[in-house]
């Protein structure tokens, strides 16, 4: 048999790009107006630093495992750019630049990141309605595969519903392998699902290299079996991944149905802080995705427009590193999850007798009575309803 | 084959002394999955595979679970062996589709021409403080399948020893490790490629008191709790099912028959778990040997909680010890 080591892999630069790595301009540069580049340049830095913040303290034993994607930040920015209030966003854990966008709460990230349950999260990190982000996410899920047909469903109820709001979902190159991805890109174009689909290729699932995922030539020509339109862009320019994407949501907000997205990036760090990529990959790679970086040549073009000079940059570092460490402060004053934590939320309402009596036995434990009391047929008496 | 010396080794170690053991034994034997070759898979199971038997025999798959358990049953219906990984056992879900309805029904549907000798491991279980889809125990759902082998190993010397028996079983095996036990102890394992029996529960301690029955992850709980109760004069049999399905009920009747007393542990939620068919098993045939009421120690019927709550979630000495207790306050020994 002969499968060969991973042959060197490098993505085709034939894509969309309207800002080169060096900065330049070499596309037609939409007009986008000096706050909302800020606003870009903000949410990509802070994107940044926050999973450089949480690797510093993963390493420090304060998180168990975190996943970043350094390196990526414009394919979640730019992509979320896009969307409008009341939209849904389906990301993964790599777009974490998405929720910085858009304003979700860091501090609730961090204690969620510490191992809290989310409603426990959510009482002891209170947060006036007034800012809560005004976009809709579904939690970073695990199953990157199951985001498509997931988000399909939802988008096809918005539109069973004659909704305005339009569905954007992320996947990574390795999940496009699993079966779920095609079943959905099946359903939204059969249905024209308001549903725009951006795999951010980062060239690696773990160790397993894209080449090694398809035989495909691209990512985005799986879009074609499905009858389905198509872009291909530098994910590395947050301004290719921004007008890709707001012109398939466009289209999608006027009926016309789903698009794929392939955004080509790569991941610089290894996948999550629990995986050495050394064991598998070569440095010189590295090098050269570090001349491609989305944030270097986006600072580099707005600094030129005189958006931004090395005052601001500093002063905004040090704004943010404020703003992290605070977020962090908050997060770990989150006091220990109460157990019981683990009943809430499974069925709406009343589970019954065998439901509660675990509550209560698990109460009992923790009280430090014996648990097991239960075999003259009466069991706890907090059981009883 | 010359008696090797024997090394002490993890759990994880010991699968990975198998693979390499029975990959040399049996060219037909080939190890799939997701980063099981150059990067030796997310828990090192397969290091060092690739590079000794390549890349064809040790295969980085897309990444797609029900894929890997579907391309281990067309290959294994050719005269290979696969033995696929999948890297968390909350992953298999996907497979249950693949075994349940291919894998499990072969001999049946071609009665006997086509076996299907293939193994799909998976670390299982909480206790590492991972995210959550984790830490998930999926024992019992491949349990109710028939036509499939369950096998969850709990020491390093029993992992290798099930895992080659596993591996030369002829019909298909879930193969369910303790990831929170992959490097929790050492033990003296000879690589002296002798399988271990895939028929029997193990009964790894004697005792006339009590039998306390238990698998995977939790039976480390178990030792200890059976350690402290020795100090308080109370002789707990210690029974490792070890291989589930088909259940050694046998063995398990004889020991409670014996004791007349019991106690099942296990990690996953209660309702359906497999501690409830060994109760009901116990009940069927030994009902009338028993002085107490058999006790279930397990997890919730709840959610996996995430790693700040997931230690009052699986069950501890504590929980155990206190179901003993109430046995024992229920029937007094002597």
């Amino acid at each position: 048999m002969s499968i060969s080591k991973w042959p060197e892999q490098r993505a085709k630069e034939d894509f969309e790009r309207i800002l080169d790595p060096q900065g330049e301009v070499c596309g037609d540069m939409p007009d986008i107006g000096s706050e909302a580049l800020l606003h870009w340049h903000e949410a990509m830095v802070k994107t940044r630093m926050f999973e450089d913040m949480a690797l510093r303290l993963q390493r420090r034993g304060v998180f168990s495992v975190v996943a970043g994607g350094p390196g990526e930040e414009a394919i979640g920015v730019g992509a979320s750019a896009a969307l409008q209030e009341n939209d849904w966003l389906h990301p993964t854990y790599r777009q974490a630049g998405a929720l910085m966008y858009w304003g979700f709460p860091i501090d609730r990230t961090f204690a969620a990141m510490l191992g809290h349950a989310p409603e426990h999260v959510r009482a002891a990190l209170p947060l006036d309605p007034a800012d809560l982000p005004k976009l809709r996410s579904t939690p970073f899920p695990v199953f990157l595969g199951a985001n498509i047909p997931l988000a399909a469903g939802a988008a096809l109820a918005d539109k069973l519903n004659h909704r305005a709001q339009v569905s954007l979902a992320f996947i990574g190159d390795g999940a496009t392998s699993e079966g779920d991805f095609h079943d959905g890109l099946g359903l939204a174009g059969a249905l024209k699902v308001p549903l725009v689909v951006v795999i951010a290729n980062n060239g690696w699932s773990i160790s397993v290299p894209t080449s090694r995922q398809t035989a495909a030539e691209t990512l985005a020509q799986k879009a074609v079996a499905h009858g389905i339109p198509h872009r291909r862009v530098d994910g590395n320019d947050v301004f290719a991944v921004y007008l890709a994407t707001k012109a398939a949501l466009d289209a999608a907000r006027r009926g016309e149905g789903p698009c794929l997205i392939e955004a080509v990036t790569y991941r610089m760090r290894a996948h999550t802080s629990n995986d050495d990529a050394q064991t598998y990959r070569d440095d010189a790679e590295l090098h050269y995705w570090a001349k491609r970086d989305p944030i270097g040549r986006f600072e580099k073009y707005i600094e030129r427009r005189g958006l931004v000079d090395e005052a601001y940059r500093t002063a905004q570092r040090k704004r943010i590193e404020a703003e992290l460490r605070a977020a962090v402060k908050r997060a770990q004053s989150v006091p220990p999850t109460p157990p019981d934590t683990m009943f809430l939320n499974r069925l709406t309402g009343d589970e019954g007798w065998q439901f509660r009596h675990q509550q209560a036995e698990l109460e009992a434990e923790l009280e430090g009575r014996n648990p097991f009391l239960d075999f003259d047929g009466g069991g706890l008496p907090e059981a009883r309803s | 084959m010359a008696r090797r010396k024997a090394a002490e080794v993890t759990l994880v170690e010991a699968i990975n002394l198998a693979l390499h053991h029975e990959m040399a034994r049996d060219e037909n034997v080939v190890v799939l999955g997701e980063d099981v070759g150059a990067n030796g898979g997310v828990f090192r199971a397969t290091v060092g595979l690739q590079e000794k038997f390549g890349p064809g025999r040790v295969i980085d798959t897309p990444l797609a679970e029900l894929l890997i358990s579907a391309m281990a049953i067309g290959m294994a219906t050719q005269g290979l062996k696969p033995v696929a990984e999948i890297q968390f056992s909350g992953f298999m879900y996907s497979c249950l589709d693949q075994l349940a309805n291919h894998a499990a029904r072969l001999r049946h549907r071609t009665h006997g021409r086509i076996t299907c000798p293939m193994v799909i491991r998976a670390p299982n279980g909480g206790g590492i403080h991972a995210p959550e889809h984790h830490s998930e125990s999926v024992e019992a759902f491949f349990a109710h399948v028939p036509g499939l082998r369950v096998v969850v190993p709990s020491t390093p010397a029993r992992a290798y020893g099930l895992l080659l028996a596993a591996i030369r079983d002829p019909d298909p095996v879930v193969f369910l490790e303790p990831a929170r036990c992959y490097r929790l102890f050492r033990e003296a394992v000879a690589d002296d490629g002798i399988a271990a029996p895939l028929d029997t529960c193990f009964v790894e301690r004697e005792g006339t008191d009590l039998t306390l029955i238990s698998w995977g992850g939790m039976m480390h709980e178990v030792r200890i709790a059976a350690d402290q109760l020795a100090a308080d004069g109370v002789d707990a049999e210690v029974i490792d099912v070890a291989t589930l399905k088909p259940l050694d009920t046998q063995t398990l009747v004889a020991s409670v028959a014996k004791t007349g007393r019991c106690v099942i542990v296990e990690e996953s939620p209660r309702a359906g778990g497999w501690a409830s068919e060994i109760a009901a098993e116990l009940a069927e045939h030994a009902m009338m040997n028993l002085f107490a009421p058999i006790a279930r120690v397990s997890g919730y019927d709840t959610i996996m909680p995430l790693a700040r709550t997931e230690a009052r979630f699986i069950p501890d000495v504590g929980r155990i010890l206190s179901a003993v207790r109430k046995t024992l306050e229920i029937a007094p020994l002597g």
